[in-house]
């Protein structure tokens, strides 16, 4: 059903030389993992030398033990490159994309707030999703997150008036 | 004059769901947007991963009122593809003949939407009356005028028998004439030049370096429509045509939506008269084997994302939903900034929001004195005032 891949896995190394190399995971989507430290590296070189102008969503799992982040990029080519990060669950940070994709911003503003993941050098980390007496660090998509029953997540108290 | 803040929102009884901008104003220019979508996350994608494929599927239906079949769509095809289950063809063509009615109801839902943002309630009434019409082959169809609950993983639910295809014939030619009228009267009537022209513009350039997605796009000149660039369900069998514009005005967004209406009918029809033969879904097994999929969806809106990856297991690991609306706020507040304030609601509308706004709107005075306040109905009559006082509409 889907077309053949703008890029093939072998294109998509060649241009990613040095940070990670291409793995084909579908009939048009090649991923490459990379080092959280050079994400910014490898958006920019799939921008420029894959010419993917087009930032198609970034993923967010939880594995339990990392955090994973999937930039998936498409371009006139309508092959689909996604680059792949993994970040420490006790500390996670990676550099905001913003600069490089500017709908990037409102997707880590989204994330920040459901996995409290710190974007460096995002211009507005405000809260996006959750509800504005949402308790602070408490993010309910990671998988280890559970309602506490003493505290209160919003709305109007059981008992009003 | 000083910048004054204009706090729109959040709730809207009229519309679908809340959101708040922080309007920053210098008189009645806007200077600056600023976007608050948090009252209405109801945790579904968390929800998801707790059901089984069964029941996720009338779960995710629910993510949005008019969308529901994309949603539906998206995440079947997901799990499909990480089963390898192969899809009979005519599930596959019921697929689409329902996804193009849908389309054509959302896009008639949103003329209405714009041409009531503008004062021109005429429209209005005649788009919804005409959407009637799909909603009730909807019905015909499905037995729902909304959640219509045609998909399953491995196919889909309900068959449509010659009796619906032969009236369904009946009411396409009445929508295609419909959309035709549409498509004229918009060109030629004084109020939707002015009030769509030159507003909200988005470059071709800033289209696509602001990410924006589906109609938004197009009508700024970039192609992209997942139906011809990743196709599924029955896009690779029948002929449409993407629509595109490129002014990247309000008024091109609208010529956009009425072109897709009309190849939407085409689409409908073809399905419907070729619908082959054969079973309506397989039978597909409980479990998924370990996967990532990335499974997108060309919804009315735009591209709609599904990421999913399964573990071997009858539930979702991760659902990560990227909606279309999402991907189109921030073409939003950058193509508002400039304009008057009395384009607020068409701008915003112009993306056809899958949201809803405004109750209120409370304008601080300059001077620090204090906020009075405005409903959206109120700045939709300001615009109204506006544009009298300055085009004499």
């Amino acid at each position: 059903m889907t077309r053949s891949a703008a890029w093939t896995a072998d294109r998509v190394s060649a241009a990613m030389q040095g940070l990670g190399t291409g793995e084909s995971v579908a009939a048009n989507r090649v991923r490459v993992s990379v080092p959280a430290a050079r994400v910014l590296e490898a958006l920019a070189r799939t921008r420029d030398r894959l010419r993917c102008d087009h930032l198609i969503q970034i993923a967010t799992v939880d594995t339990g033990t990392t955090f994973e982040l999937h930039y998936h990029l498409t371009g006139a080519h309508r092959g689909i490159v996604s680059i792949r990060v993994e970040l420490p669950r006790d500390a996670p940070r990676i550099r905001s994309a913003h600069g490089i994709l500017p709908p990037a911003a409102l997707y880590e503003r989204q994330i920040h707030d459901l996995f409290g993941i710190e974007f460096e050098g995002h211009p507005d980390l405000r809260r996006l999703i959750l509800n504005e007496d949402w308790p602070e660090s408490e993010y309910p998509l990671r998988k280890d997150w559970v309602m506490d029953p003493g505290k209160s997540y919003g709305g109007a108290a059981k008992e009003v008036g | 004059m000083a910048e004054i803040v204009v706090p729109i929102g959040p709730q809207h009884p009229a519309l679908k769901e809340p959101v708040n901008f922080r309007v920053i104003a210098d008189g009645e220019t806007i200077v600056r947007l600023e976007l608050d979508i948090s009252y209405n996350h109801r945790g579904i994608e968390k929800a998801a991963e707790t059901r089984d494929f069964v029941h996720a599927v009338p779960l995710l239906e629910r993510i949005c009122g008019i969308c529901s079949h994309s949603h539906t769509t998206a995440f079947v095809q997901g799990i499909e593809e990480a089963m390898r289950v192969r899809v009979p063809p005519r599930a596959r063509y019921i697929r689409t003949a329902v996804a193009e009615l849908e389309r054509l109801h959302s896009h008639l839902l949103w003329l209405g939407v714009a041409a009531h943002e503008i004062g021109f309630n005429t429209l209005f009434m005649w788009t919804w009356r005409d959407r009637e019409v799909v909603q009730d082959l909807l019905e015909a169809i499905s037995g729902n005028r909304v959640n219509y609950g045609v998909n399953e993983v491995g196919g889909v639910r309900v068959d449509v028998p010659e009796r619906v295809v032969a009236r369904a014939m009946k009411d396409l030619s009445f929508l295609g004439r419909r959309i035709e009228r549409y498509g004229t009267l918009v060109r030629e009537e004084p109020t939707t030049l002015v009030r769509f022209r030159g507003v909200g513009r988005l470059t071709p350039d800033a289209a696509l370096a602001l990410g924006t997605v589906g109609p938004t796009a197009r009508a700024s000149g970039v192609p992209y429509d997942v139906r011809k660039d990743d196709p599924y369900a029955a896009y690779d069998d029948i002929p449409f045509r993407v629509v595109t514009q490129t002014a990247g005005d309000v008024f091109a967004r609208t010529l956009v939506r009425i072109g897709e209406m009309a190849e939407s009918v085409g689409i409908v029809r073809r399905s419907l008269l070729d619908l082959p033969g054969g079973p309506l879904k397989v039978t597909s097994p409980r479990v998924a084997p370990r996967a990532e999929i990335l499974s997108r969806y060309e919804a009315p809106r735009g591209e709609l994302v599904h990421f999913i990856r399964t573990n071997n297991t009858d539930k979702v690991e991760r659902l990560d939903v990227r909606t279309p609306t999402l991907a189109n706020w921030t073409s939003v507040v950058s193509s508002l900034r400039g304009h008057p304030l009395a384009d607020l609601p068409v701008v915003v509308a112009a993306i056809d929001p899958c949201l809803s706004c405004t109750s209120r709107i409370a304008i601080a005075r300059p001077d620090g004195t204090g906020t009075t306040s405005m409903t959206w109905d109120e700045l939709r009559d300001h615009g109204k005032r506006y544009y009298r006082a300055t085009e004499g509409l």
